[in-house]
């Protein structure tokens, strides 16, 4: 791998890798003249040159150009078309910045040979189950359940008035809203790549009048936030459903301040449980386990929480738990949840995996027997969450 | 002494200013990150109240900046140099007085003239961009406008004034989101 650092320009680079033919170009591009940039021209060249077949040209990470440079670049791309036609070229866009799909997307109707791909249009592998329609109701209620335990814990990690803080993952943004209703920060995006998320949560906010929560589209695993912005970056119930968490936690570690906190809640959803039938309860949770793992989601981070913040590169690392149960507020609310994880776990989920009738029987039953302990008079149940933050050290 | 400028107080009934900066343009052209620092700077400024604010800034950004170039590249050393962004529903309107020579400022009019023209039939302000792109040399003042167009379906008016010239371009960007 080549790289070419630019000391008049700093915010921009580029790299070629060989092994996966791929030329990248990030962060701004605004050269005054040409002659700026020919070592990356020159690059990107000799890039072309040495390959054959496809050659792919990354700009995701690439969030402003001049049309100086884009002129450059992107002639350089069509002359070789005409020099090679034994090739084609694949620019790689990211749909978060908002510009680079359609003006890139031109050069194909100039050069048929180019073509334009956005890496980021599935990339998430849970939150197809997750986000649509009919789970959003129940991931109000989860929020407003373990609210009542995290309103106290936050402040014990980095929580206070009038910090700069991102929510990332914030899905339907309930938990900013809270956090902006009680906390009182003076800045708070919070992000999520699920279009439908975030429209549900400006209506929510232009509904009730909550002002002052910035709700971004944008890809956790590259945030197009500039470097230590943030006194507070969060990230609930959402590390454990992605396939490459250490990824966020990189660019959380990224975007927040030299001595910020990054707080991360996680579940082990194997030890959620119940009484009575305590026995089936725990047969079904350890099953949902597997079948997170069998789409490639740790459903089991929690207590590995510390662990994956100490090898982010955290110092002061706090970690702590606690149960949200059906004594916490009005039972129902806890049965409502576990209807809905029956519904679409047990469904979609199961059946996507090809499960037997037999199974998907006994692992609905596991559901069924925790909202049972739930509404039952003498009965307890529980959905224990794992929290933990750590510092960035100064 | 305090710059001259030039603004349209007709607009101003119109639209609500949201931010401007007036510096000399002897002061604005002794550095070419001036344009980045302050396209940067007043899109960050002004897109917090937007419904997806890094998308709106970022795109903000990247059509003022061609703006403030354009304006860096007149090479008129005298005078005085103002930028404002006001605002109107979904639409952002950048406003930029500077000074200018005379083959410039005719050359700013063919320019707005030919996007003007091209407004009115469907498609052709586009496949004029799409040719200037597999031109062999870099882009000139009216592809630049042009892009704007195209791009980020802005409207560019341009008005002269005794010692001056203001470009005025109006971004339907504010209703955008992912």
């Amino acid at each position: 791998m080549t790289a070419v650092p630019f000391t008049n320009s700093p915010p921009f680079k580029v790299q070629f890798d060989s092994s996966n033919q791929e030329f990248a170009i990030s962060g701004s591009v605004r050269p005054r003249s040409v002659d700026e940039i020919v070592p990356s021209l020159t690059l990107l060249r000799e890039a072309i040159d040495s390959v054959s077949g496809v050659f792919y040209l990354n700009v995701r990470r690439l969030s402003q150009m001049n049309n100086t440079a884009f002129h450059a670049f992107t002639h350089l791309l069509v002359d070789a078309c005409q020099a090679r036609p034994d090739m084609s070229f694949v620019v790689i866009t990211s749909s978060v910045v908002g510009w680079t799909t359609q003006k890139f997307g031109r050069l194909s109707r100039i050069e048929p040979a180019i073509r334009v791909e956005e890496y980021d249009a599935d990339f998430y592998p849970g939150q197809s189950f997750l986000e649509e329609g009919g789970f959003i109701p129940v991931l109000r209620t989860q929020t407003k359940m373990t609210w009542r335990h995290e309103c106290n814990i936050l402040p014990r990690h980095g929580m206070r008035e009038g910090i700069t803080m991102a929510d990332i993952c914030c899905g339907i943004g309930d938990f900013a809203a809270l956090v902006q209703k009680e906390f009182k920060p003076a800045r708070i995006v919070a992000l999520d790549h699920s279009r439908s998320s975030l429209a549900y949560a400006r209506q929510v906010a232009a509904d009730f009048n909550i002002r002052g929560v910035e709700y971004i589209y944008g890809d956790a695993s590259e945030m197009m936030f500039e470097d230590n912005q943030f006194d507070l970056v969060t990230c609930r119930h959402s590390l454990q459903i992605f396939d490459r968490p250490t990824l966020i936690l990189r660019e959380m570690y990224r975007i927040c301040k030299p001595g910020g906190r990054v707080y991360i809640t996680n579940e082990k959803i194997s030890q959620c449980l119940g009484e009575p039938h305590g026995e089936s309860i725990e047969w079904t949770y350890d099953e949902l386990a597997k079948l997170f793992a069998h789409f490639k989601m740790d459903l089991e981070m929690g207590p590995k929480n510390r662990h994956y913040l100490m090898d982010a590169g955290f110092d002061d690392v706090r970690a702590e738990s606690f149960m949200v149960t059906n004594l916490d507020g009005d039972p129902q609310d806890f049965a409502d949840v576990i209807q809905a994880w029956e519904d679409t776990f047990a469904g979609e989920m199961s059946n996507k995996r090809g499960d037997s009738p037999e199974f998907v029987e006994r692992f609905r039953r596991g559901f069924q027997d925790h909202i049972f302990a739930a509404l039952h008079p003498k009965g307890y149940a529980g959905w224990p969450v794992w929290v933990a933050s750590g510092r960035k050290p100064l | 002494m305090p710059p001259k400028t030039a603004h349209n107080n007709l607009a101003e009934l119109d639209f609500r200013m949201m931010v401007q900066i007036d510096m000399e343009m002897t002061t604005f052209n002794s550095n070419w990150t001036h344009c980045d620092y302050i396209s940067t700077y007043l899109a960050r400024t002004v897109s917090h109240n937007r419904p997806d604010s890094v998308l709106f800034a970022n795109l903000l950004s990247s059509a003022l900046n061609e703006l403030l170039e354009i304006t860096f590249r007149t090479r008129h050393s005298g005078g005085t140099f103002g930028c404002s962004v006001s605002r109107r529903n979904h639409v952002d309107r950048i406003e930029l007085t500077f000074t200018c020579g005379e083959d410039e400022r005719r050359s700013f009019e063919h320019a707005v003239t030919r996007i003007q023209a091209g407004a009115v039939e469907a498609g052709a302000v586009e496949a004029d961009y799409i040719s200037s792109l597999s031109r062999e040399v870099g882009p000139g003042r009216d592809m630049l406008l042009l892009e704007l167009v195209v791009s980020y379906k802005a409207q560019v008016r341009f008005d002269t004034y005794d010692d001056s010239v203001k470009l005025v371009v109006d971004l339907p960007l504010g209703g955008l989101t992912h």
